[in-house]
């Protein structure tokens, strides 16, 4: 860890998993966006990139070339949690954890994870767990520690019978996940086109936890390795700090639903060419 | 038909509601698929159930799970061969 030290917090900090089965839905995207927003609300944040053998966490936050020691240099021993702990340079108070490159799931284990998290609580309020895809090793690594859970899904039959799948699997382990409903496309879902936000909570019948639109905004964030929750005119950005928000307590702040500015498809329509 | 037209007329799609049904019996279907393993505990409890009543021949009883649109049945189809005096 390059410099600053971690502060340490009075209470045990809260295990979060951040899970979906299907990939590519906005596991890597949320975790690092809730994560940022929990640490400008002043809180000690950790997120852990799950992801052995494959990260991707590190990149999105544009802490790629910093890291010297990962997750699982640290489960074995071989570093001290601080060693691991990269520090954002643009926000207070947010850490990273990364996954290794070289290794496969199996090199970690349930056992081993509930033990290292046990020791990250005493450093962070919050610790963000980016579940990969799957429901096998790595889903088991990631789900053992936590002590809740947010599944992510975009509104799409797939994505959605996943999500189904994977909230089955935490019920099993007593956890009562809520949801984020991730590339909504307001135009879409108004023409009748797309399964509206209330289509899949109904499916799925779980706490709703926020809705964030399709939004340029994520790929030009993870293209230059900016937080999207700095950026004030993302919408992406912004329902991502009230999720975060929510989940740091103030449950009743109102869960806003993406409305359709046509301008705005025009542009994603152009962008990835589509566009009529 | 018509309908369509007019749905096309004013801009509207359906594809969404499509979508939905056949997530809904994705969801069905998927939770009713059994494992070998429960389907032969099934068998035998059926088996044990059905011979407190009735004189069956054990080895042709036949378990099934059929799905049709919109629902699945078990279905247990077994000869009987004589029912048993209560006493
Ligand atoms: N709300 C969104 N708007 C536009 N693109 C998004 C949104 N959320 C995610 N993406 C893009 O979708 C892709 C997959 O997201 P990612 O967070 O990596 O998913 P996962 O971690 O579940 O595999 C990425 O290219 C990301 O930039
Ligand atoms: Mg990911």
């Amino acid at each position: 860890m390059a410099g600053g030290s971690l502060k340490r917090c009075a209470l045990e900090g809260k295990i979060i998993v951040i899970t979906s089965g299907k990939g590519g839905v906005g596991k890597t995207t949320a975790t690092a966006s809730i994560g940022a927003a929990l640490a400008l609300e002043g809180k000690q944040v950790a997120v852990v990139d799950m992801d052995i053998g494959l990260r991707n966490l590190d990149v999105v936050m544009g802490l790629e070339n910093r890291i010297v020691f990962n997750i699982v240099d640290a489960v074995k021993g071989k570093c001290k949690i601080k060693q691991a702990a990269i520090k954002d340079r643009r926000i207070e108070n947010l850490y990273l954890i990364p996954a290794s490159q070289s290794d496969n799931k199996d090199i970690l284990n349930p056992e081993a994870m509930v033990r290292f998290c046990k020791e990250l609580r005493k450093e962070f309020d919050y610790v963000l767990l980016d579940c990969p895809a799957g429901i096998e090793r790595g889903f088991e690594n990631s789900v053992a520690p936590a002590d809740e859970a947010v599944v992510i899904c975009t509104p799409e039959i797939s994505s959605v019978r996943d999500a189904d799948r994977v909230i089955g699997l935490l019920y099993a382990r007593s956890i009562t996940p809520k949801l984020i409903v991730n590339r909504i496309v307001p135009e879409m879902v108004e023409k009748g086109d797309m399964l509206s936000h209330e289509d899949v909570v109904e499916v799925l019948s779980i706490e709703l936890l926020g809705l964030v639109e399709m939004d340029s905004q994520v790929i030009i964030s993870t293209n230059t390795g900016v937080p999207l929750v700095l950026q004030k005119e993302s919408s992406a950005g912004q329902a991502f700090r009230r999720i975060a928000m929510r989940l740091n307590g103030q449950k009743n702040l109102p869960i806003e639903i993406p409305q359709s500015s046509k301008s705005f498809w025009k542009r994603v329509g152009q962008k990835i060419g589509i566009g009529k | 038909m018509l309908n369509g037209w007019l749905k096309k007329l004013v801009g509207k799609s359906d594809s969404k509601n499509v979508a939905k049904k056949r997530l809904q019996f994705a969801l069905i279907y998927d939770k009713l698929e059994v494992s070998d393993e429960v389907l032969i505990k099934l068998h035998q409890d059926i088996v044990d159930v059905i011979s407190r009543y009735f004189e069956i021949d054990k080895e042709t009883l036949k378990l099934d799970i059929r799905k049709s649109e919109g629902k699945s049945a078990l279905v247990v189809n077994t000869p009987i061969l004589s029912a048993k005096r209560p006493f």
